[in-house]
C-alpha cells in the first residue's frame, strides 16, 4: 500500500475514530495499517473466505458489498462449488481391491483424472488462484445469504480467536476489502485508547456467539433470560499468550512477574480469590498447584470448560471467600470468558431455588485443585503430556510399549490404506511405558491450517479430522513448518509409471504435504488401531476426561 | 498373577464348558457304536482352517471385520480348543503311519509355537522397556555402525595425538569383534551381564597402564560399550518376536495340506477302516 492509500484509509470511519495519540512511537497507526494491511479487489462471486477455513486475518469492506452463506434456513453452500473436498468411504469392493491396485511406488498421484473431473471455478490474478462462483444470482436464490455493505467488518472473530471461519463470504458484484493480519488489528487493540474497535469485536462476540457458547455448558442450560441477558452484557473477554507458536513466547519467558515457571501467561494465582469464573473459548490452560518450591501439573482445562466454579459455590455455601487452591495458566494462545462472581453466585442460587443445585443440602467442602480439569492419577505424565503439548490431540496415537510387541501391523495397515505409503512413523517420545508415535494429533488448535494458501488442509467437518485435500495442496510446505510435532511430511510426488513430477518451468520435482487422516476413506476407522493385535495401539481424544483416564491410568 | 486369573475368568470358564462339553458329546457319540473320529477330524480341521484365517485376516484389516485385538483372543482360544479335540482325535496315542506321524508331529510344533509365541508376545515388551533405548529394528544396524564409528574415533584420534597404542592395541585385541556385530546372544536372552562385567574388568585391568588422556578416552570407550550392549539386548529380543512367526506360520501351511490330505485318505478309505 502506499502512503496516499494509508492516508485516505485513515480519514474514513472507523479508523478515523481511533486515537493516534495513544500508539508508540516507534509503531504508528500508519505504519500498522501499512505493513499490516493491504487492499484487495474481489470480481463478482470470488469467494473471500470458506466455512471452516482458518485464516489470520479480518476484512473491512471499503467499497461494493459482500454475501455472507448462512446456516439456518435453506441449505448452505455446497462444498463442492467451495472447491472443498469431499471425503468418500471406500465400498467393500473398492477397499478390498486395494491388495492388488495399490501402487508399487511411493505418493502416486492421479492428476489428469483429478482435473478433468474438478468441477472448481478458477480464475488467475495477480494475488494468486482465487475459486469463484459461476452463477452468483443462482447462488442467491438457491442458497440463504446476508448481504454486508461498505463500512463492516467480517472474520475478525475467526482471525482473533483462532477458531474456523463459520461462514463463506464471496463478493457480490466487484468489491475492494482492506485485509489485516491479526498482528495489525492485535496492536490497534492494544494502543487504541478510545477502544472502539474492541468494543465492536467484542459486540459482535456477544452478538452473534455468546450465547451459543455459554449455553454449552450445563450451568447455564436453566438460567433466566433477565439474568442470562445481564451476564452477556458483563461478561469479560481476554486473550492469553502467543498468536504464532504454542510454546510459549520468548516475551513472556523474560517476564517473569506474569508467568509461571514454564513461562505460561498466569490467568489465576493459586491463592487468589476469583473474580469469576473462566470459561475456556479457544486453546488449552494448564491447572497447576504449589508443589515444595516448584510448581506441579494437576490437570489441563480445554475450550469449553470451566475454572474457578468450585470456589465460588464453597462460598455461597459458606458464606465466606474461599481462595483458589490452584493456579491456571495458558498453554500457548488461549481465549476466555469471564463471568464475574456476583453473577455466578445469583446464577448458583437461582439454580438451586430451581433444584439444578442443591446448594443447602450438600455438604461443604473445600475443593480440590480443580474438578473440572482433565486429570491422570500419574502427575509426572501428566505434566510431561501437557509440557510436549500432546494434550492438543483429539486423536493422539498412544502405543502402551509394555503390550506392543514391535510387530509393525499398525504401520502396515496405514501403508496398505494409504496406497502403499505409511502416513506415521513408530518412533517417538517415550513417556513412561507410553510411546507417541510421529503421527498427526489432529489438534483442537491445528496452527498448521493457519497460513495455508489454498485452504487445503481443513478440518472435516463430519468427521472433525484435519485433511489435506490433494487436489488442491501446492506443496508450500506452511504446514508442515508450523506443525510442532513434525507430523506432516513433504513428499516428492510421482506419476502412475513411477515418474517424478516436475515443473514444467523449473523442472524441480513437485512435491505435497502428507499426514496421517484417520483413514477417513476406509471403513471402520484408523486402520492401525484396528490392525494392533496386543491393544497396544490406541487414539486417545485429550479433551475427553474419561478416554484419557482409561488409557493413561491403566 | 491373582488379578490375570480374575481377569481372564470369563475365557477360562468358556474354555472348560466347551471342552467338557466336545468331551461329553464324542463319550455319548461312542456309546451308540458310531465312529467319533469322523466328528472330531471335521471339528479339528474346522479348528484349523479358522485358526489359519486370521493370518488371512491381518492382510486385509482394512475391511470392518473386527479388531485384530478381537481375532487374536478368538485365536488364542479356539488354539487351546483345538488341543483338547486333537487329543480326543489321536485318543493321546503316537500314530504308527508316516503320514499321520508327520501330521501329528506337525500340529504339535504348530500348537506349542504358539503357545512360545503367546508367551513371548507376553514377556518380552516388557523387557524391551526395561534396558536400552527404543530403537526401530531395521534401524538398530545403522545405529551399531555408529556406535562402532565413534569408538574408532576415539581410539585412533586419541594415538595420533598421543602416539600411545594401548587403546589401539585394546581395541583390536577385545573391542574390534565386540563392535562389529550383535554379540552375547545367548547372555541377553538368559538376562546374564557377566559378558559385559568381564570387559569391564579389563577395562579396570588396562587403566593403570594408561595416561589421563587415555583414561579420559577409555571412560567414553566404556560409555559406548553400555550403549551397544543395550542395543544387542534390543536385537536379540525384537529378533525372537519376530523369528517365531517364521516357524509358526510356514508350519501351519504345512499342517493344512497334511490335514487336508489325511482327510482326503479317511474319507476314500472310510468303509475299510476300522
Amino acid at each position: 500500500m502506499t502512503d496516499a492509500d494509508v492516508e485516505a484509509i485513515l480519514e474514513n470511519p472507523p479508523f478515523a475514530q481511533i486515537d493516534p495519540a495513544g500508539f508508540k512511537r516507534s509503531l504508528p497507526l500508519h505504519d500498522i495499517i501499512k505493513n499490516d494491511a493491504r487492499i484487495v479487489g474481489f470480481d463478482d462471486g470470488d469467494i473471500i473466505v470458506r466455512r471452516g477455513d482458518w485464516g489470520n486475518s479480518a476484512f473491512f469492506i471499503l467499497s461494493g458489498n459482500v454475501r455472507v452463506g448462512l446456516e439456518r434456513g435453506k441449505e448452505s453452500l455446497p462444498d463442492e462449488i467451495l472447491g472443498r473436498h469431499i471425503s468418500k468411504v471406500k465400498t467393500v469392493w473398492e477397499a478390498f481391491a486395494q491388495l492388488w491396485r495399490n501402487n508399487r511406488v511411493p505418493e502416486v498421484r492421479k492428476i489428469a483424472s483429478s482435473s478433468s473431473k474438478s468441477t472448481l471455478h478458477t480464475r488467475h490474478t495477480h494475488n494468486g488462484t482465487r475459486i469463484y462462483l459461476q452463477e452468483v444470482s443462482a447462488v442467491l436464490d438457491k442458497y440463504h445469504t446476508a448481504r454486508l455493505e461498505t463500512g463492516h467488518w467480517f472474520g475478525e472473530l475467526a482471525a482473533l480467536g483462532r477458531t474456523s471461519r463459520v461462514s463463506t463470504v464471496f463478493s457480490e458484484g466487484v468489491s475492494q476489502l482492506l485485509e489485516i493480519r491479526w498482528q495489525g488489528i492485535r496492536d490497534i487493540l492494544r494502543y487504541d485508547q478510545n477502544g472502539k474497535l474492541k468494543q465492536y469485536i467484542e459486540d459482535v462476540f456477544r452478538e452473534r456467539a455468546l450465547d451459543a457458547f455459554l449455553r454449552t455448558d450445563p450451568l447455564f442450560h436453566d438460567c433466566q433470560p433477565e439474568l442470562l441477558k445481564r451476564i452477556m452484557e458483563q461478561v469479560e473477554f481476554h486473550t492469553f499468550g502467543n498468536y504464532d507458536s504454542p510454546k510459549p513466547f520468548k516475551e513472556l519467558l523474560e517476564a517473569k512477574n506474569h508467568t509461571t515457571d514454564a513461562g505460561e501467561p498466569v490467568i489465576i494465582r493459586e491463592g487468589d480469590f476469583p473474580s469469576g469464573i473462566v470459561m475456556i473459548r479457544s486453546g488449552l490452560a494448564r491447572v497447576s498447584q504449589r508443589h515444595y518450591n516448584g510448581r506441579r501439573t494437576v490437570g489441563y482445562l480445554s475450550p469449553g470448560q470451566i475454572f474457578g466454579l468450585d470456589e465460588i459455590r464453597a462460598e455461597v455455601q459458606s458464606l465466606t471467600p474461599v481462595a483458589c487452591n490452584a493456579q491456571l495458566s495458558a498453554i500457548g494462545h488461549l481465549n476466555a470468558v469471564l463471568v464475574p462472581t456476583p453473577l455466578v453466585e445469583e446464577l448458583l442460587k437461582q439454580n438451586g431455588s430451581t433444584g439444578s443445585e442443591d446448594l443447602h443440602e450438600a455438604p461443604i467442602r473445600i475443593p480440590a485443585a480443580d474438578n473440572h480439569a482433565i486429570k491422570i492419577n500419574d502427575d509426572t505424565l501428566l505434566s510431561q503430556l501437557v509440557d510436549h503439548n500432546f494434550v492438543q490431540g483429539t486423536s493422539l496415537m498412544v502405543i502402551d510399549l509394555e503390550r506392543c510387541t514391535r510387530c509393525d501391523d499398525c504401520v502396515r495397515a496405514c501403508s496398505t490404506a494409504h496406497d502403499n505409503n505409511p502416513r506415521f512413523i513408530r518412533h517417538g517420545p517415550i513417556l513412561n511405558q507410553f510411546m507417541i508415535p510421529n503421527s498427526c494429533l489432529h489438534c483442537v488448535d491445528p496452527i498448521c491450517m493457519i497460513e495455508c494458501p489454498t485452504g487445503a488442509i481443513f478440518r472435516d467437518f463430519a468427521q472433525g479430522d484435519i485433511i489435506i485435500n490433494e487436489q488442491t495442496c501446492i506443496g508450500c510446505a506452511q504446514c508442515a513448518s508450523n506443525c510442532p510435532f513434525d507430523a506432516i511430511r513433504m513428499v516428492d510426488i510421482r506419476d502412475s509409471k513411477g515418474n517424478i513430477i516436475v515443473d514444467s518451468q523449473t523442472r524441480s520435482p513437485l512435491t505435497q504435504a502428507t499426514k496421517c487422516d484417520l483413514c477417513i476413506d476406509q471403513k471402520g476407522g484408523p486402520a492401525c488401531e484396528r490392525a494392533c493385535p496386543h491393544d497396544a495401539l490406541f487414539r486417545v481424544d485429550m479433551q475427553d476426561a474419561a478416554q484419557v483416564g482409561e488409557v493413561f491410568s491403566r | 498373577m491373582k488379578h490375570f486369573w480374575v481377569q481372564q475368568r470369563i475365557p477360562f470358564l468358556a474354555f472348560a464348558v466347551i471342552s467338557l462339553m466336545i468331551l461329553a458329546g464324542c463319550y455319548l457319540f461312542s456309546i451308540t457304536l458310531a465312529k467319533t473320529s469322523f466328528a472330531s477330524g471335521t471339528i479339528l480341521l474346522l479348528c484349523i482352517l479358522f485358526l489359519a484365517s486370521y493370518q488371512l485376516r491381518k492382510k486385509i484389516n482394512f475391511l470392518p471385520l473386527g479388531s485384530s485385538s478381537a481375532w487374536l483372543r478368538f485365536h488364542i482360544f479356539i488354539g487351546f480348543l483345538s488341543f483338547v479335540v486333537f487329543a480326543i482325535h489321536s485318543k493321546l496315542q503316537i500314530p504308527n503311519g508316516l503320514l499321520e506321524f508327520i501330521l501329528f508331529l506337525t500340529y504339535y510344533t504348530v500348537f506349542l509355537s504358539g503357545v512360545v509365541g503367546l508367551f513371548l508376545s507376553r514377556t518380552i515388551p516388557y523387557r524391551l522397556l526395561s534396558r536400552g533405548e527404543e530403537v526401530l529394528f531395521e534401524r538398530i544396524p545403522v545405529h551399531r555402525r555408529k556406535i562402532h564409528d565413534r569408538v574408532k574415533v576415539l581410539v585412533f584420534n586419541n594415538t595420533e595425538s598421543d602416539q600411545g597404542t594401548a587403546l589401539p592395541d585394546f581395541y583390536h585385541k577385545h573391542l574390534q569383534s565386540y563392535f562389529e556385530g550383535p554379540r552375547h546372544q545367548i547372555s541377553h536372552i538368559l538376562h546374564s551381564e557377566r559378558h559385559l562385567h568381564q570387559l569391564k574388568q579389563k577395562i579396570s585391568a588396562l587403566q593403570p597402564f594408561l595416561n589421563e588422556q587415555e583414561q579420559v578416552t577409555l571412560q567414553q570407550i566404556a560409555e559406548q560399550i553400555q550403549l551397544k550392549d543395550d542395543l544387542d539386548y534390543q536385537y536379540i529380543f525384537q529378533a525372537i518376536i519376530k523369528m517365531w512367526l517364521f516357524v509358526h506360520v510356514p508350519l501351519t501351511y504345512s499342517l493344512i495340506i497334511f490335514a487336508f490330505y489325511h482327510a482326503l485318505a479317511a474319507c476314500a478309505f472310510a468303509s475299510t477302516s476300522g
